[in-house]
């Protein structure tokens, strides 16, 4: 079998092992998105207005939780390390570890957030919207937090420090995004700025994995 | 089988850590079919100079070459085992070695009946003894065709027969004309080596 069906493969083992981590992050933002209305006004007008937005923030901060794990666990039991001894460049096992987390762990995320939306009576042309956004905007968010946990991987109780390193970088994504949800709300033109967001994710996702694999030599040559 | 005629060498290997001299200027020349034991007190560099000959590590001067070109060329020549576990405690057996391996299913059948996890297949490595974790690791041993083996305390929390079998496994791949490097505080009995002593410098 060639390394990369072996590594995806062992991805979806580790899924059916902890499913757990594929429902956690939804139950985060089910239970957010749940709250809001109590906490805020029931007033649909209102909700609908700002539910967009509310749901892109918690569906950002639901992916957060899973990315501590993406490179730790393998790191501590030294089969990190064993990814330098496959015949292949470090920085592509990289891309095809993000691309199945995405697809196995934020692609899950992203398709309950229609129901989300249902909670708080959005309009179907906004959740339309909310859900391009988030398909092409969240390659590159998966990228950023790879590489908060990659950096950080050398300290042992970083969870947060990861995310904070890599806040700067989400904000882009997000102005974007909420550019898009407002366009949308308002009936007007949103492909040229999901032309914009679309690139954005292109060129991370090209270029953070370099960085990332970087980051993961480096710290696999500081340990022992 | 398959022979091997690889070689491995290094030259005037320096390593500082936290402004300590670890050591310097290290030399040898590993031939296929030899064995070469790290020696040293705990702290003088043994894991250290092992990820620095296996690519996991830079030295602060001098050169590793496998086969006369630099060793970062030539990673999947090199089998490491180092002193981590290696496998992932919620993945099966199998599923760890297909992966760190990948080795048909019948050869890592095999290589798990020589370490003695025969009818262990399926069972999670969480399930598994410390030693019986430990074995599954050394199974990559049986199922690898890398001529270069870097074994930093392979002979940790092993039984008296799981030694033997080991080392008549490293025997039988120095004599396929592998070469091996590894530390141990237990000189091995029924191993012919060279040793490489460390902890001697300022």
């Amino acid at each position: 079998m060639s390394v990369e069906r072996r590594l995806i493969a062992r991805e979806w083992r580790l899924l059916v092992a902890k499913p757990g981590d594929v429902f956690k992050p939804m139950w985060f933002l089910m239970l957010v998105i749940s709250m809001v209305p109590m906490a805020l006004s029931p007033d649909s007008s209102l909700l609908a207005e700002i539910g967009s937005a509310m749901i892109w923030v918690a569906t950002l901060l639901a992916l957060l939780l899973n990315t501590d794990h993406l490179f730790r666990d393998d790191f501590n039991d030294g089969v990190l390390e064993q990814w330098l001894f496959f015949n292949r460049p470090l920085a592509w096992l990289v891309v095809l570890k993000l691309l199945s987390h995405w697809c196995l762990y934020v692609v899950p995320l992203i398709l309950v957030t229609p129901v989300a939306g249902l909670l708080l009576s959005i309009p179907a042309n906004v959740l339309l919207a909310l859900l391009i956004t988030l398909l092409i905007a969240t390659p590159a968010l998966t990228c950023f937090t790879g590489l908060g946990a990659a950096l950080t991987l050398g300290s042992s109780r970083s969870g947060m420090l990861g995310v904070l390193v890599m806040m700067p970088l989400f904000v882009p994504v997000i102005i974007l995004a909420s550019g898009v949800l407002v366009r949308a709300t308002e009936g007007a033109e949103v492909l040229p700025l999901l032309a914009l967001l679309g690139a954005f994710s292109m060129a991370s996702a090209t270029l953070v994995p370099f960085a990332v694999s970087a980051a993961l030599k480096l710290n696999i040559g500081g340990s022992n | 089988m398959p022979t091997y005629s690889t070689s491995l060498q290094f030259q005037d290997l320096c390593c500082e850590r936290d402004d300590r001299t670890l050591f310097y200027g290290l030399s040898h020349d590993c031939q296929p079919g030899s064995l070469l034991r790290v020696a040293g007190p705990n702290g003088a560099g043994k894991t250290t100079l092992l990820r620095i000959l296996a690519g996991l590590y830079d030295a602060d001067s001098g050169s590793v070459q496998i086969n006369l070109t630099p060793h970062h060329d030539a990673r999947e020549h090199i089998l490491y085992f180092g002193h981590k576990p290696q496998v992932s405690r919620e993945l099966s057996v199998m599923e760890n070695l297909r992966f760190l391996t990948g080795a048909a299913d019948v050869t890592i059948e095999d290589a798990l009946v020589a370490v003695g996890l025969a009818g262990e297949y399926d069972s999670l490595v969480r399930e598994l003894s410390q030693g019986q974790g430990r074995r599954c690791a050394l199974a990559r041993l049986w199922c690898n065709e890398a001529p270069i083996w870097i074994l930093d305390e392979p002979y940790t929390a092993l039984d008296v027969k799981m030694v033997a079998t080991l080392d008549a496994q490293i025997n039988a791949h120095l004599a396929n004309g592998g070469l091996c490097i590894f530390t141990t505080h237990q000189a091995p009995q029924s191993l012919v080596f060279e040793t490489l002593e460390l902890g001697r410098v300022g």
